[in-house]
C-alpha cells in the first residue's frame, strides 16, 4: 500500500517535510483568515477543497482525490472544534487558572496518577502478553477478559471494581472508595488492555528464530527475554505504556465512581493535599464555572498532555532508541 | 562426537493440517549430513526438533548421552539459519560473541569473523549488511562456541548466484571437520558438501547413503526425479525396453548424463522437444515413445530433430519394481 509508482508532483525536488509544513502553514492561514474574519465555516469549506487540489496536484489519480476528500470531511469533524476551541481561549482566564494552586495539584494527579497506572499495566501485562504471544489453551477466554473494558461502559466499570475490591468485596482491608489505590485501580482497569495489546504485538513481530538463536548459543529463556526479546519489544511495551497512561489521563467514568477526590502526597506542599483527577475536574470546573473557565483548564492540561506526548514520542523515535537500525 | 536422533513431533498451525515428523538420522564425528527435500517434505522441522527448539518423541543422543530432554541452551550445537537470524540490535561483534559468556572454550570473534572474510564490519548491524555477509557472520556466531555438532539449515537458499557459490566453497573448508547436519533443497549443494545424505518425503526419511548411492540408485520415483534423474515406466517407452535383457515393465531411472546423445548413431529413436542452455552445456529434452527423456549436449540439437540415444543397461537402474508397487 505504501508503494508509490506515480507522482505527477516530484517529491524528491521539494520534499515530503517541505510540502506537509507548508500545507499545515497554508491551513493554519486560512482558518486564522476565516475565524478573523467572522466566518470560521468558510475554512471548513477550504480545507476540503484544498485538501482535493493537493491530492490532484500530488497524484493526479481520482481514487486518491476521492479519499482525500473523504477523509478531509472527517478532519474538518475532528480537527475544526480543536482550531475553535484553541482559538476562542481568553487569554487572561487561561494565564489565571495556570497561576491556580488547584489547576497545578490537579496537572500532578493527572500526570502522576495515569503514570502508576502504565507502570502497573505494563508490570503485569508484559509477562501476560508474552504467553499471548506464544499462545496457551484457553487464551481466547483470558483475552477476552482483558478486553472486556474495551466495550464496558466506564461508569459501569467503576461500578465493578467497587464490587470486586470496595467495601464487603475481594480485600476487605484495602480501601479503594476515594484513595490512591482506587484511582490507580480505575485506571489500570480501563487502560491495561491497550499495554498488554500493543506489546503483544511487539512480542508477535519478533521472529521466533531470533530467540531459536538465543536458546541454541547458550541463553536460557530469562537471558533470552533479556538480552534478545525485550530489546526488540521494546518500542511496542513503550507505545502500550504511552496509550495505557493517554487513556488513563482521559479516564473519567470510572474514576468519577470510584475516587472522585483523592488525597496524595504533593511534593510541592511538602504533605497530603486532596484534587480530583483532571477530567473530574474539568467537568467540575464546567458545572460551576461555565465554559470558559473549564475550557481554560482544559486547554492547560491538552497543552501539558500534547507535551508529554511529544516528549515520548521524540525519546521512543527510531533514531534515538536503535540509533536508527532498526 | 556422533549424534544419533530417532524423533516424532506433531506440529499444528492456525488453517492447516497437523504435520507429522517421524525420523531418523545418524551422524559419526567429522562426518557431514545433508538432510535433502523438497520444500514442506519437514527437514527443517526435524533439524529444529533435534536443537531442541519443539517437543518430541524419541531419544536425541550426542556420543551416547541422551539430550532429549535437555534445553537447546544445554544440547552444544550451533545453528545457523536460513534467514540469518542475527540479532538486529546487536553489532557484528556483539552477535558474534553471542554465546562467548555461555561457554568455556570458545573461539576469538574476529579472528573468526577475518577468517571468512567480514573483519571490516565487526561495528556494523545486520541490516545494513548484505545476504552473504550476513550468513557469513551467522556461521561465525555459530563456530565461536565451538559446538559439538553445527545444525544448518537452507544457510544458502537466500542468496544470489555467485554469492551461494563463494559461500559454499567456503562452508565445505569449515565443514570439512566438522560433525554437521546441513539441510537443503538443492542437490548440488548436497552433492558438493554431504559425506552422506538422507532424503526427506512428508515428513519421513525415505533413503539414505553416500551421495554416490543416492544419486545413482535412487530407491523410488520419488528419489529419481528429486536427484534429477530420468524417470522412465518402461511400459511407456517400449523402443527402450526392447533395448534392455532384464526387466520389463519396471520403472527405472537413469541420470541424464549417461543418456548417450550421438546425433545418427544409437539404439533409440527421439525426437528433439526442448533445448535449455545450462552454463556450458544444454540440456535437452527428447521425446521417446510416450514418455520424455533428459540428456546432456555440448552441441545443441534443433527442435523436431530426429536423433538416436542410446542407454547402457549398466547406467539404468530399476526404482521400482511393478510387481512391488501394485497393490
Amino acid at each position: 500500500m505504501a508503494t508509490s509508482t506515480e507522482t505527477r508532483f516530484s517529491l524528491d525536488g521539494v520534499g515530503r517535510v517541505s510540502l506537509a509544513v507548508a500545507f499545515l502553514a497554508i491551513q493554519v492561514l486560512a482558518f486564522v483568515a476565516a475565524y478573523t474574519a467572522g466566518r470560521p465555516t468558510w475554512y471548513a469549506f477550504f480545507m476540503i477543497g484544498s485538501t482535493a487540489v493537493t491530492a490532484y496536484v500530488i497524484r493526479g489519480d481520482s481514487f486518491v482525490v476521492a479519499a482525500a476528500t473523504m477523509g478531509s470531511i472527517l478532519m474538518v469533524a475532528l480537527g475544526l472544534p480543536l482550531f475553535m476551541f484553541v482559538a476562542r481561549q481568553q487569554p487572561a482566564i487561561v494565564v489565571e487558572k495556570a497561576l491556580n494552586p488547584d489547576v497545578h495539584r490537579m496537572l500532578y494527579l493527572g500526570i502522576y496518577g495515569p503514570l502508576l497506572a502504565a507502570i502497573v499495566s505494563l508490570l503485569f501485562g508484559v509477562p501476560l502478553a508474552h504467553l499471548f504471544s506464544e499462545g496457551f489453551a484457553g487464551q481466547q477466554l483470558v483475552e477476552s477478559l482483558v478486553d472486556l473494558p474495551l466495550v464496558v461502559p466506564h461508569s459501569v466499570a467503576g461500578i465493578i471494581i467497587l464490587f470486586g475490591f470496595g467495601s464487603g468485596g475481594a480485600f476487605p482491608n484495602v480501601s479503594v472508595l476515594g484513595s490512591m489505590i482506587g484511582m490507580v485501580l480505575a485506571m489500570t482497569f480501563v487502560s491495561a488492555p491497550y499495554a498488554v495489546n500493543a506489546t503483544r504485538e511487539a512480542f508477535e513481530s519478533i521472529d521466533d528464530r531470533l530467540e531459536y538463536a538465543s536458546r541454541i548459543h547458550g541463553a536460557n529463556r530469562w537471558d533470552t527475554f533479556r538480552r534478545v526479546t525485550a530489546p526488540l519489544a521494546i518500542r511496542g511495551m513503550v507505545t502500550g505504556g504511552v496509550l495505557a497512561w493517554a487513556r488513563a489521563v482521559s479516564e473519567f467514568g470510572a474514576v468519577a465512581v470510584v475516587a472522585y477526590s483523592v488525597s496524595f502526597f504533593y511534593p510541592p506542599a511538602g504533605g497530603e493535599v486532596t484534587a480530583q483527577h483532571a477530567p473530574v475536574f474539568v467537568y467540575g470546573t464546567y458545572l460551576q464555572g461555565g465554559l470558559a473557565e473549564s475550557g481554560a483548564v482544559a486547554f492547560i492540561l491538552l497543552g501539558v498532555s500534547a507535551l508529554i506526548f511529544l516528549i515520548i514520542r521524540y525519546l521512543t523515535s527510531d533514531s534515538t532508541t536503535t540509533g536508527g537500525i532498526v | 562426537m556422533s549424534l544419533h536422533a530417532d524423533v516424532s513431533a506433531t506440529f499444528t498451525a492456525d488453517g492447516a493440517e497437523s504435520f507429522h515428523v517421524d525420523a531418523e538420522i545418524e551422524v559419526e564425528r567429522g562426518e557431514s549430513l545433508v538432510i535433502l527435500g523438497p520444500s514442506g517434505s519437514g527437514k527443517t522441522l526435524l533439524l529444529e526438533t533435534v536443537a531442541g527448539f519443539h517437543p518430541h518423541d524419541g531419544p536425541v543422543t550426542l556420543d551416547g548421552r541422551t539430550v532429549s530432554d535437555t534445553p537447546p541452551e544445554e544440547r552444544d550445537f550451533g545453528f545457523v539459519f536460513q534467514d540469518y537470524a542475527l540479532f538486529p540490535h546487536m553489532t557484528v561483534r556483539e552477535n558474534v560473541e553471542f554465546g562467548s559468556r555461555y561457554h568455556d572454550d570458545t573461539r576469538d570473534g574476529d579472528e573468526l569473523l577475518a577468517e571468512l572474510g567480514v573483519a571490516g564490519l565487526v561495528d556494523r548491524y545486520p541490516p545494513t549488511l548484505s545476504g552473504g555477509e550476513q550468513q557469513r557472520v551467522a556461521l561465525a556466531r555459530a563456530l565461536t562456541i565451538r559446538p559439538e555438532v553445527i545444525l544448518l539449515d537452507e544457510p544458502l537458499a537466500a542468496l544470489d548466484v555467485p554469492t551461494r557459490q563463494a559461500l559454499r566453497d567456503d562452508l565445505a573448508d569449515v565443514l570439512a571437520d566438522a560433525t554437521a547436519v546441513y539441510v537443503t533443497h538443492n542437490r548440488t549443494t548436497a552433492r558438493a558438501l554431504a559425506d552422506r545424505i538422507v532424503i526427506m518425503n512428508d515428513g519421513q526419511v525415505v533413503q539414505s547413503g553416500t551421495p554416490e548411492e543416492i544419486f545413482q540408485r535412487p530407491e523410488s520415483p520419488m528419489v529419481a526425479r528429486f536427484t534429477g534423474s530420468n524417470v522412465i515406466d518402461l511400459e511407456d517407452a517400449p523402443s527402450i525396453r526392447s533395448t534392455l535383457d532384464g526387466p520389463s515393465d519396471d520403472v527405472v531411472a537413469i541420470r541424464p548424463e549417461a543418456v548417450e546423445f550421438d546425433g545418427d548413431d544409437g539404439d533409440v529413436r527421439a525426437t528433439v522437444e526442448r533445448v535449455v542452455r545450462e552454463d556450458a552445456t544444454n540440456r535437452v529434452t527428447f521425446i521417446v515413445d510416450d514418455t520424455t527423456v533428459d540428456a546432456f549436449a555440448d552441441r545443441a540439437p534443433t527442435v523436431g530433430d530426429e536423433v538416436w540415444l542410446t542407454f547402457p543397461e549398466n547406467e539404468i537402474h530399476v526404482c521400482r519394481q511393478t510387481a512391488t508397487a501394485t497393490p
